[in-house]
């Protein structure tokens, strides 16, 4: 078997005497050595056929599947050796892949306790909290029914509306707006979606129970009676417990990838020499390295 | 006006009170008996202070996209999405992710849904060709793709496999099929994805596939969306195009889609999508795969699972044609009309009847009065088709069909696909476009799905316009002036996806519509109202009507609305809302109206002009574009019909 091996291996060394010189030195070792099968190794083998196949392999079929692994492994050692891994893409990515899934994964299957869950529970309010909330009533006023007059009948409108109160009639009042003239308990995100950011923005630092404005959105004018502001809570720990295992998850996942190469590069002293010409990088490699590090979405 | 909207409000509580008294009734004694005083107290006089509270209808509209790739798209992978269906939730979710070209990226606000569709044949190829997964490279055909990649020729391996896909001639040996684990762990994950990124009442993360039926690269693909949760979805397979998995047939699709829900419990409903570069074959009188003419069975099968279609995208919008509509000003916006997918056939005038929107919705009309079925009643949606993992088509914020095509100097001016045959698309001929909006109660799977079965949903082609589109008999004008339309429209008459019929006698369709602008971006010019319909002699017809308009503006003699103008600074890639209105309202009586004649009515609202992607490239870039390159562009939103059949006319012609 072994002279078997050797015969394609013969036909490099005479293609590439110089490469193998240098290789040589460095594998000499291995390929003094021997190559063993264990009764474990014969097992996995005979476990993968199983799979595919749906029966055991036979005794020739079996046979074949050792005798094809030391092949394998002979080549693999001497092709590392040869440094033919080296440059290849394909072996790179699969390796980057590997360590990154072997940290990632360490640190997403560790069973987190409840105490660590409340924790980011409470460091994350914003993932799992309840939005602070607005009921609101408001009467829209439409820039373009209203031209050059249109700050006087703010002024005029707002005065009627403050006499009248929290009684005010919206209904009456104003132009018609499509999405409504009161609202009840609307969460700041639903706030923001429907009105916009500065409108949204505004409505937050209003005092309650009055009449005020202009305040503005994109749509045009507002005069605004908050009605009452309910701020936001944290729910339960058990009732979002799940959401929160779950995110927690995909935290550590990521916080065990950035930690990883947090780790290696110190090990590192990395040089980025000038670009060609032509090819501006705008950014310098400290800031965009650890972003950089996150790998592609991939399944192993 | 106050007392008639109490009097409404009245009448729906009325319904509401008789309606859960019978509920009680039939559920038998065990919830005690119904007394007047119990009843006072569960409906009191006087309506809640929110005048939504109790109300089933919707409100608002939730803004998504139903049909996006990730890198388990062979072909997104193939042009260097990374961004796999994990990363495409977070983004739509108004996360800030790093696009696969690496430039940082972010929505203006999160969208409210999003349903991830990565092509059903080769689920998975992607990543498993990165990894130099052994299978692939054992094969030349693999190892090929493979190589052009690693040696950065990523954008030619990727035209080689959509082309070798669309003939069909990619190697069976290397395709993962529905039943091997490489496919199952793929649909595995993207089920996972979306159960993770799904949060009821505030993002809805929607599990989906596309079935990418494209033989002859005539463009037949659907996107299948389910309506409920992984633990149904796991227990099926995504249907694939590749004999002997699967078929390219239409009708097979639907024999699936009826076995997958007997199977899964699941309601599921499918989208097509690009009939202009179908060539004649989205929208069929005569079926492409018999050579036959269209029969019930396939009428009912298209109705039965297609409720929608989407009709604007990247690339190109599917409205109507010019040659189609020719008395139409707003036909020639977005077209798409050289050849199929791969333009391996040149497109001829003839094949554009059975591609468009408008154009299928007519022939409908007509095939319903032969079959007793319409198969082509359908309600309307936009989205992306990016094969990106970003849904992002804000003019001003586009992130390109592919991602070579992410923000970049060329992405304009460099094709985007040239054919054997000479033809070429160019880059800048991409489409900033579109979203779906779905009228729906809440924000979730169930609700949103239920919605898109009734069709309450509308195109954007990107900015979150909020239209109403109500028909009945009895609204009059002062209903437009209600502060509550949603409230009268759904009293009086039947929203975006509705029917009437049995019109009374000497009565017309009358509209209440009304929309108003994205809160972030451009005015009004116009509310249109599009009517098609079948005449006694078998001829069909359409016509556009101005309906609501902004500024004071006077029909001419031609009955034409004069534009409304511009306000662009294409060098500065600017616009002013100082023309256009913020909202438009009215309502609208059918003044051709035959109540014997089966018709459709839908809406179509247009924004002021404003600043095309290719405007912002420019002035980002500081480059030139080619001179026929359209710099502005007038935005836009379609609603989903509602139809007029004459009562009895079912099987009349």
């Amino acid at each position: 078997m072994k002279r078997i091996l050797r015969e394609p291996l013969l036909h490099f060394l005479v293609l590439g005497g110089a490469l193998f010189a240098v290789a040589g030195l460095v594998s000499r070792g291995d390929r003094a050595g021997r190559i063993v099968v264990s009764p474990g190794r014969i097992e996995s083998l005979a476990t993968a056929f199983s799979l595919t196949w749906q029966r055991p392999p036979t005794a020739s079929e079996l046979d074949g599947l050792i005798r094809d692994y030391v092949r394998e492994e002979a080549a693999v050692r001497e092709a590392a050796a040869l440094g033919l891994d080296k440059d290849d893409v394909v072996i790179r990515r699969r390796l980057r892949q590997k360590l990154e899934f072997v940290s990632a994964d360490v640190a997403a299957r560790a069973e987190p306790t409840d105490q660590e869950l409340r924790a980011f529970l409470e460091a994350h309010p914003g993932d799992f909290g309840v939005d602070p909330a607005f009921t609101f009533r408001h009467v829209f006023l439409d820039p373009s029914q209203h031209g050059e007059s249109l700050a006087r009948d703010e002024a005029r409108l707002l005065a009627k509306l403050r006499r009248a109160g929290a009684a005010a009639d919206v209904a009456a009042e104003g132009d018609p707006f499509l999405l409504g003239h009161a609202f009840d308990q609307l969460p700041a995100r639903e706030v923001k979606s429907q009105f916009g950011d500065r409108f949204a923005a505004s409505l937050d630092s209003l005092p309650t129970g009055r009449w005020e404005g202009p305040i503005l959105s994109g749509y045009g004018a507002h005069l605004v009676f908050v009605h009452e502001r309910i701020a936001g809570r944290l729910p339960p720990f058990d009732e979002v417990k799940e959401a929160v295992r779950r995110a927690w998850a995909a935290a550590q996942r990521e916080a065990a990838i950035e930690k990883l190469y947090a780790t290696l590069l110190r090990r590192y002293t990395v040089t980025v020499e000038k670009p060609p010409p032509g090819m501006a990088a705008d950014t310098s490699f400290a800031d965009t390295a650890a972003r950089k590090a996150a790998p592609p979405e991939m399944r192993d | 006006m106050r007392a008639a909207a109490s009097a409404i409000i009245a009448a729906f509580v009325l319904c509401f009170s008789v309606a859960s008294g019978a509920a009680a009734a039939e559920t038998g004694s065990d919830v005690g008996t119904l007394d007047k005083e119990t009843a006072a107290r569960a409906f009191p006089a006087k309506p809640p202070y929110s005048p939504y509270a109790g109300r089933s209808f919707p409100t608002r509209p939730y803004f998504g996209d139903t049909h996006l790739h990730t890198s388990y798209s062979m072909d997104a992978g193939a042009f260097g999405c990374r961004l796999g269906p994990r990363d495409a939730y977070r983004f739509a979710r108004g996360e800030e992710v790093t696009a696969s070209g690496g430039q940082r990226a972010k929505l203006s606000r999160p969208l409210d849904f999003l349903v991830v569709t990565d092509h059903s044949d080769g689920f998975g190829f992607f990543p498993m060709l990165l990894a130099g997964d052994p299978k692939i490279m054992a094969d030349p055909q693999g190892r090929k793709w493979s190589e052009m990649i690693n040696s950065g020729k990523g954008a030619e391996a990727a035209i080689d496999i959509v082309v070798s896909f669309g003939k069909g001639t990619i190697s069976k040996a290397i395709l993962p099929v529905p039943g091997t684990s490489a496919y199952r762990s793929a649909w595995l994950e993207t089920i996972a994805a979306a159960d993770d990124a799904n949060a009821p009442g505030r993002f809805t993360a929607f599990i989906g596939f596309e079935w990418t039926s494209n033989s002859g690269g005539n463009n037949l693909h659907r996107n299948v969306i389910f309506r409920e949760n992984g633990d149904k979805a796991r227990l099926t397979e995504p249907f694939v195009t590749m004999k002997p998995y699967g078929s390219d047939n239409p009708r097979d699709l639907w024999k699936w889609m009826t076995t997958c829900e007997e199977k899964t419990g699941s309601e599921i409903l499918a989208i097509a999508h690009n009939g202009n570069l179908s060539n004649g074959r989205m929208f069929p009188i005569i079926e492409s795969f018999t050579g036959k003419k269209i029969d019930r069975a396939y009428a009912e099968g298209r109705m039965r699972w297609e409720p929608l279609y989407e009709t604007t995208q990247i690339k190109g919008d599917g409205e109507t044609h010019p040659l189609l509509s020719p008395n139409d000003e707003f036909a020639n916006f977005e077209r798409w009309d050289k050849g199929n997918l791969d333009l391996s056939e040149a497109k001829k005038p003839a094949m554009l009847e059975f591609e468009y929107t408008r154009s299928a919705l007519k022939n409908g009309l007509r095939m319903e009065a032969e079959l007793g079925v319409n198969p082509y009643k359908f309600g309307l949606v936009g989205s992306t088709d990016a094969h990106t993992g970003l849904t992002a088509v804000e003019e001003d914020n586009f992130f390109g069909k592919t991602s070579s095509a992410e923000p970049n100097p060329e992405r304009a001016t460099h094709p985007w696909l040239k054919a054997p045959s000479g033809a070429v698309i160019m880059g800048w001929e991409q489409t900033a476009s579109g979203y779906a909006a779905v009228w729906a109660a809440e924000n979730t799977r169930a609700a949103i799905f239920d919605a898109m079965k009734r069709r309450e949903t509308y195109a954007t082609t990107g900015p979150r316009m909020v239209v109403r589109f109500f028909g009945g008999f009895d609204f009059d004008a002062k209903d437009a002036q209600s502060r509550m339309p949603a409230v009268t429209g759904y009293a009086k008459g039947v929203p975006m996806g509705g029917d009437l019929s049995a019109a009374p006698a000497g009565r017309a369709p009358t509209f209440l519509v009304a929309a108003l602008k994205d809160p972030i971006g451009a005015n009004l010019d116009r509310y249109q109202i599009v009517k098609g319909w079948l005449d006694g002699k078998g001829q069909i017809h359409e016509k556009v009507y101005d309906v609501a308009w902004s500024g004071g503006r006077k029909p001419g003699a031609d009955g034409k609305l004069p534009p409304v103008g511009s306000t662009v600074d294409v060098g500065n890639a600017t616009w002013t809302n100082t023309i256009g209105a913020a909202e438009l309202a009215a309502v609208w009586k059918d003044p051709d109206f035959d109540p014997s004649q089966r018709a459709f009515y839908y809406g179509r609202v247009i924004e002021i002009p404003t600043p095309r992607w290719t405007a912002y490239d420019a002035k980002y870039f500081g480059v030139e574009m080619p001179k026929e390159t359209p710099m502005t562009t007038t935005e836009r939103a379609y609603t989903s019909p509602i139809w007029y059949t004459p009562p009895g006319a079912k099987k009349a012609g």
